[in-house]
Formats: C-alpha cells, structure tokens, sequence
C-alpha cells in the first residue's frame, strides 16, 4: 500500500468545541455525569432545513461534519464517500422499534424505518452532494471507520484522487440509561483514564469527516497507512503489530514523536495498553484522548482529527499529555486506538 | 370544519416534524405537494398514516391520494365525508 491519504479538509463535531476554529483544548469540557454528550452546532448553517427535519441526529452530525470538511477542500465532489459507523442510525431505530411495540405493529411510519439503517448518513451526505460515484459504509465495531480508511487508501493507490471519510455514532437517553443499568459507565472525574485504577468507560459520541486526497495541495499532513489487530492475546502481541506495522512504514516506534492512546479508562480492557505505555515513554510524547470525546465504535475518527490538529498546530495541549517530553516538531503521530479489548488499530499520521 | 383543520394542521405539523412551521403559516387551501408545504412522496405515506391512525380511516384506492392530499381543506373534507371527524 503506497499511497499516502493527505487530509485537506477536515469537519469534526465531538463533545468538545471542535467546530470553533479557534478552540485547541485550552480548557477541556468533562462527562456528564457517566456519558459525553456532543455539541451540536447550529445544523441550518450546514444543511438544507426541508431535509433536517427528517434527519436524526447521527445524521445531522455526519452531514455537517461532511459538509465542514468539504468546504476546509474547498471541494463540490468527491471520488467516493466511506463511511464507518458502530451502531449506525441508533434514534431512527429506537424510534421505529418502539412505535412497533407502541402501536401493536400497526400504523408504522416510513421516515425512521428508511432512517434507521447503517448507511443513511453516507447517503444522505451523497444526495446533499449529488454525488453518484462510490458509495459505502463500514460497520465492523471498533473497526469501522477504521476500514474506511482501508478503503480509502486503497482506492488512492488505485487511481481516485479526493475521498471522503467519516465516523459517525450516537447515543440516545435510552441506550445510555440501560447501559447505565448494566453499570457499564465510569463516574470516577478523580482518577485519569490511563491511570487504570477505574472501571467502566464514559460513552461518548460524534463525528468526524475527512477529505483525503492523493495529492499533497495544502494538506499538512497524511494519513500514511493503518492496520489492525483482533483479540490479542497479550501486550506483546500488540507490541509486535505495532512494530511490524511501522516497520511495513520504514519507520520505528523509536521516531514516533507522539503516540496518541485510547485509554477507555476501563482497567480491563486497558491492561496492555498500561503495559504498553512505559515501554513507549522513554522516547515519544505519549498523550491520550477518550476523555474527550468518550469511548465509542468510531473514536479513532475523532483521535485522526486530534492528530492532523495537533501537527497543523505543531503543538500538543497540555490537558491531553500524559507525559512531558519535549518536542521541538512534530512530525510523526501513532494514533492506538482499542475498543474494548477487542478491535485494535494503529494508524500513522506524518507531517507532509 | 375551521376546527379539523386547525387540528389536522397541528396533526401534520408534528406528523412530519416541521419545527419551522407554525399553524398559523398553512393556508388550509394551499398545495400540501410542489408549491406551498413543499411535500414529498415520504410525507404522503407519513399523511396515510396519520388519517389511519388518527381517524380509523383506510385509503382503500391509493389513486384517491392526490384529491385527498391536495391541500389541508380537502383532506379535512374527505374525514368529513367518512364520518370521522
């Protein structure tokens, strides 16, 4: 896989003030409570309001963050849209699941039925383009915008020029009440996620849209490739991927100038990244992000956002390190994202 | 009559989840489709709905639709005329 995916435009909407331009994690908005709700922007300035009313909020927020990212690429179409979403549409489907058992399976309404499925926002962000080409949403878990990216950087290599990328996810006050119930969540603010002393994790949701492109033009940095390990089995194992995945790169962990964890603040399913982390903060910056945006499918698409920002800005903010080496640049960015112990990725961002 | 359309149009208004429109803003003789509301084909399945749900009533020949649903008065008129209002 040779190509590089250079991002050249990117739109993210996350619990934390990522549509402000300005904003760079100065100060950090923490859960509510056990969940991380996004803020929402104002949805009119991004999308048509005859079409709004019909979306529901995964939506909403994948149509504008696509919206954001296209206008940053200064782009009206791309070569093909991939999109990854863990639980896809998850209002529509409550809504239409709950009107079958509401309503004794009669008087059913089209809207949240057509709404409910998986690929509706990279649809409706085709249909907002008009875009005809490639079409496709990845729905593999923890994997999912991962796989977008896959595809993205395949179909670079093979000869399409500018893609856009998203991960998309929701949660609803239903879903989070019940994981509540399961006592799924985290409600310790006192302890830092990578500490490992916690149990649970704080649900976030959000999304983040990327247009990449084959061709350098104002792009800051690339995405230079990605891979992906299931179930390991050990934090040697994952250590091994890693170094088989930068060497595959022409790179070692020793030239990462910043490695970016996914830290779900759930000690067990954190316990090979704990292992991982001293071996890595001897030589790289290490920082961490899902107190920031919560623990959900697609949070690697918000950890990609945070690494473009953080090499654009050539800074990392204080409320994100967890150690302090120094770094005169930042030019290289490993981003070890985990999904509750099962799906890891690891993807490399580089300065261009 | 002035009293089931100022109920239907609170009906559609939530039916279809059109939070800029107020009642007031229908004009009970204006096109639902094309001009005035600016309706679509998902909507006339979402006002099929509603007359079922709302009013026991079962559009028995679906190419009735378009006489029915072209405009706030003439769906209120059809209710009438089955008794259901």
């Amino acid at each position: 896989m040779a190509a590089k995916a250079y991002i050249i435009g990117t739109g993210c909407i996350s619990p934390q003030n990522t549509t402000d331009e300005n904003y760079f994690f100065e100060t950090i908005i923490g859960p509510n409570g056990d969940h991380f709700p996004a803020i929402e922007p104002s949805y009119k300035e991004h999308i048509n309001p005859n079409m709004l009313r019909r979306m529901g909020r995964a939506i909403k927020m994948g149509a504008s963050a696509a919206r954001m990212a296209m206008t940053e690429a200064k782009l009206d179409n791309v070569d093909a849209i991939m999109s990854g979403t863990g639980l896809g549409c998850f209002e529509d489907s409550e809504k239409f699941l709950l009107a079958i058992l509401n309503n004794d399976e009669q008087f059913l309404t089209p809207t949240s039925f057509i709404q409910s499925t998986h690929n509706t926002v990279g649809s409706q962000v085709a249909l907002i383009m008009k875009c005809h080409e490639y079409n496709y949403t990845y729905t593999h878990r923890g994997f999912s915008f991962e796989s977008s990216v896959m595809d993205a950087l395949l179909s670079l290599n093979e000869g399409k020029k500018n893609i856009l990328i998203g991960g998309i996810e929701e949660h609803t006050p239903l879903f989070v009440e019940l994981n509540r119930q399961a006592k799924k969540f985290n409600t310790d603010t006192t302890h830092p996620l990578f500490e490992g002393k916690t149990h649970g994790i704080q649900m976030g949701e959000g999304s983040a849209f990327f247009v990449v492109s084959s061709e350098k033009q104002n792009a800051q940095s690339s995405i230079d490739g990605i891979s992906f390990l299931y179930k390991p089995k050990s934090s040697k194992e994952v250590l091994d991927k890693i170094n088989q995945f930068l060497d595959s790169q022409n790179t070692a962990l020793d030239n990462i100038d910043l490695v970016l964890f996914g830290f779900s603040g759930d000690s067990d399913f954190d316990n090979y990244l704990l292992e991982l982390l001293p071996l890595v903060s001897n030589h790289s910056a290490t920082a961490h992000y899902k107190h920031l945006c919560g623990d959900y499918h697609t949070a690697g698409a918000f950890a990609t956002w945070l690494a473009d920002k953080i090499i654009r800005k050539q800074e990392i903010p204080h409320t994100i390190r967890i150690n302090h080496h120094t770094k005169t640049s930042i030019k290289s960015i490993l981003i070890i994202n985990a999904y509750l112990g099962i799906n890891y990725s690891f993807t490399l961002l580089r300065q261009c | 009559m002035d009293v089931l359309i100022e109920k239907l149009k609170v009906q559609i208004i939530e039916q279809l989840n059109l939070a800029e429109v107020k009642p007031e803003d229908i004009n009970p003789d204006s096109p639902l489709f094309g001009d005035g509301l600016g309706l679509d084909s998902i909507d006339a399945l979402e006002l099929i709905v509603l007359l079922e749900k709302h009013y026991a009533i079962k559009i028995q020949n679906p190419a009735d639709g378009k006489k029915i649903f072209e405009s706030v008065r003439t769906m209120a008129e059809f209710i009438k005329s089955q008794g259901k209002s």
